[in-house]
């Protein structure tokens, strides 16, 4: 097996301006996923000797995102960019990323904590979700003692409220455990900010430098109609999706909780599905009311995934589109039913969430159990008492660096700040991360840190040479109504089948894969002699990068080398017929010239 | 007289043959020449070797589709068809030529393959330019 050199040579460089693979560019860390790739397909087929391989991939993604064991069950962003969405169904890099995970767990629980004198600054981090997490393994790793004060008794935030057919509940702990673990990280639990007499100038006091704010979204938003607020959500029978989702993690809903009872799910977002089909795993037969209409497409679109709807529908969950609620009923304090009018439009011209109604077109809907589903909020008292809010009750933040406006020494970010993804908040962990390290320091906060990322293009071959994706493996409707994982994982085979499919869109300076394996000693380019080359063109026929271009030198065409595009694959150098074209920094000519004169 | 052995010159694709045998089996096989893809070599190349003493050439591309660089190994036996007909017309017989698509990560394959080929032209005796 190969001993990869992982020295973040291929770490995105802090250039103003760089080409990166459109699925990095994509996930908000810049995972480095076209290099990850590149070494899985890589891979020998034998399992016993791919296992090293996969540890020192598994090592590489650790070092700077601790957590993708778990993105790798319920991620997948990068998905959304990958070029070959539109060419046969994108690189399945969840799945890749999964079966690296699986992998990469039973060698974690083994995995030798870092090796790192923790000589500076204390620095607390309130709230143990991602974005926290995320904050407290990049400080601590340089050095920083760190502590996190989490309002609950388990680490995770959100990431629990996940239901464990997509996220195994015992994969999120060991995960978690284990980076806390590695990268010595403490924790303070039941400890919730602004309780007792846990305040930010408490923490001042007792000696930390900085805090970093990332206590999430534990409210849930109420239900509206226009701008009032619709009566009756306090009947017996009806919950909030983060609440019915939080009791289902906890353990308190069990198995027929809901049997026999009609279940109406308002809400179109992943989470409203999360809480659907959670409801139909405790028997419920669950109706989900979308305010969004079925075409995706449309700016009206269900923010839903495609997966998860399609997954809801076979499971036998009834989904309805474009309606609203405008009145809860009631019968003798118990939830009876909804009074539904039509939704003609979600968004106004600006974007803007502005529902129209047609409130002619009702329908009523009765059922036993109501579950609203419509978003979270943010503890906002809390956060006005500390003095983070503007007059417009808005958090005050720089949005590049995550400080606060009103108090240099406090950082915010993850859902508090702006309700997303987990890898947004991540991402809002990383960054905030950089940014203390700056304040500690004395630096300057933003100097550099404006990335403009260009994705790069497709490498373009005859429609026929691009792969079709290979099909997910679900485990039948009928089969999966718990909560164990409905979805098959790849075997060693298949990942690498996968890994090879993709096709390598950014530039080697961003990936040097081959490189840190040992395939090639140096990153090689092309250039051009232009007193041979005629300006026929063959170079830029036979180029799938777009990177051998001509262009016109006084009135007459030249060949020429887009170095960010380059690859120096040496496919135009062996096509020009006039030898005008030659790799630089590659031994293979210096070779074949000394081994012929051997013969 | 001294029995015939063939010389053989084999370019390598790194990406699929090899590249996980960390034992240096490149300095081992003195014939060897890894390139960076099998679609680089050049008919310039594969005529030099004939033209400096070389009995047969062959080539080690990756599997159908599976090129890293999405079509070399396409373009290499595109080549070598091509030129396999052009050598026969200078009495070449084109069994000195021949490529071999397939993935060999650890590389064990490649002294087999060789070994395979030199048989081979071994039955075709030295090659003998006409010029």
């Amino acid at each position: 097996m190969w001993d990869a050199i992982n020295v973040g040579e291929a770490c995105v460089e802090s250039a103003i301006k760089q080409f990166l693979p459109p699925c990095q560019k994509q996930c908000p860390v810049n995972e480095d996923i076209q290099r990850t790739n590149v070494l899985i397909s890589l891979l020998p087929e034998d399992p016993a000797q791919a296992k090293d391989g996969l540890i020192q991939i598994g090592d590489y993604l650790f070092e700077n995102n601790p957590l993708f064991p778990i993105c790798g069950y319920v991620c997948g962003v990068c998905e959304l960019g990958c070029n070959y969405q539109s060419k046969g169904g994108s690189i399945r890099r969840r799945l890749l990323k999964r079966f690296v995970s699986d992998f990469y767990l039973n060698y974690m629980d083994k995995k030798k904590e870092y090796d790192i004198v923790k000589d500076k600054e204390n620095v607390a981090v309130i709230g143990g979700g991602p974005g926290g997490l995320m904050c407290a393994f990049h400080l601590s790793k340089k050095g920083y003692r760190v502590t996190i004060f989490e309002a609950t008794n388990r680490l995770g935030g959100a990431l629990w409220l996940i239901p464990h057919y997509r996220l195994p509940k015992l994969i999120l702990q060991r995960a978690i455990e284990n980076i806390l673990r590695i990268a010595g990280i403490e924790v303070k639990y039941n400890a919730k900010i602004g309780e007792g007499k846990l305040t930010l100038e408490k923490l001042r006091k007792d000696g930390y430098k900085a805090v970093f704010i990332a206590k999430g979204t534990p409210a849930p938003r109420v239900l509206t109609f226009g701008r009032d607020f619709v009566e009756n959500q306090d009947l017996e029978g009806i919950v909030y999706g983060q609440t019915f989702l939080y009791e289902v993690s906890r353990g308190i809903l069990v198995r027929d909780y809901l049997g026999g009872k009609k279940v109406i799910v308002i809400g179109g977002g992943n989470v409203a599905f999360d809480v659907a089909r959670s409801a139909r795993r405790l028997g419920g037969d669950v109706t989900v009311v979308a305010l969004e209409r079925e075409d995706k497409e449309s700016k009206d679109g269900i923010p839903a995934d495609h997966e998860e709807i399609q997954g809801a529908w076979e499971e036998g969950i009834r989904i309805i589109y474009s309606r609203g609620v405008n009145k809860i009923l009631g019968k003798e304090g118990q939830f009876d039913g909804i009074v539904s009018p039509k939704c003609t439009r979600v968004f106004d011209e600006k974007g803007r969430f502005h529902p129209v109604f047609d409130v002619n077109d009702t329908i009523t809907m009765h059922g036993d159990i109501l579950i609203i589903t419509v978003g979270q909020i943010p503890d906002k008292d809390i956060l006005k008492k500390e003095g983070l809010l503007d007059e417009y009750r808005q958090l005050s933040v720089d949005p590049l660096t995550f400080q606060s406006n009103s108090k240099d020494w406090v950082f915010i970010g993850g859902d508090v700040r702006r309700v997303g993804f987990m890898v947004d908040a991540m991402r809002d962990g990383q960054e905030a991360a950089e940014s203390i390290e700056r304040y500690l320091k004395g630096l300057d906060l933003k100097a550099g840190r404006k990335k403009e990322y260009e994705g790069s293009d497709i490498p373009q071959l005859k429609d026929a040479d691009y792969k079709h994706e290979p099909n997910v493996v679900w485990l039948p409707p009928d089969k999966r109504i718990h909560f164990q994982m409905f979805e098959k994982g790849f075997t060693l085979k298949e990942a690498i089948e996968e890994a090879r499919r993709c096709l390598c869109c950014g530039p080697c300076v961003s990936c040097k894969a081959c490189i840190s394996v040992g395939i090639q000693e140096e990153l090689s380019s092309v250039v051009v002699h232009e007193s041979f080359c005629s300006g026929c063109g063959i170079c830029v026929s036979s180029c799938h990068y777009g990177a051998a271009q001509l262009k016109a030198v006084n009135s007459h065409l030249v060949s020429s080398t887009d170095m960010f595009k380059c690859k120096a694959c040496g496919m135009c150098v062996s096509a020009c017929p006039s030898g005008a074209r030659e790799s630089t920094g590659s031994d293979m000519e210096e070779r074949i010239s000394e081994f012929y004169a051997s013969l | 007289m001294t029995e015939f052995t063939p010389k053989l010159v084999c370019f390598s694709c790194k990406f699929g043959w090899g590249y996980l045998n960390t034992n240096g089996y490149k300095n081992q096989l003195k014939n060897l020449i890894p390139v960076t893809c099998s679609g680089t070599v050049d008919t310039t190349h594969i005529i030099g070797a004939f033209k400096e003493g070389a009995d047969g050439v062959l080539i080690l591309g990756c599997p159908d589709s599976e090129c890293h660089f999405q079509t070399g190994n396409y373009q290499a036996r595109k080549k070598i068809m091509l030129l396999r007909k052009v050598l026969k017309e200078f009495g070449i017989d084109s069994g000195r030529l021949k490529i071999a698509l397939s993935i060999d990560p650890e590389g064990a394959q490649i002294p087999v393959v060789i070994d395979a080929m030199k048989k081979e032209i071994k039955n075709l005796g030295p090659l003998r330019l006409a010029v």
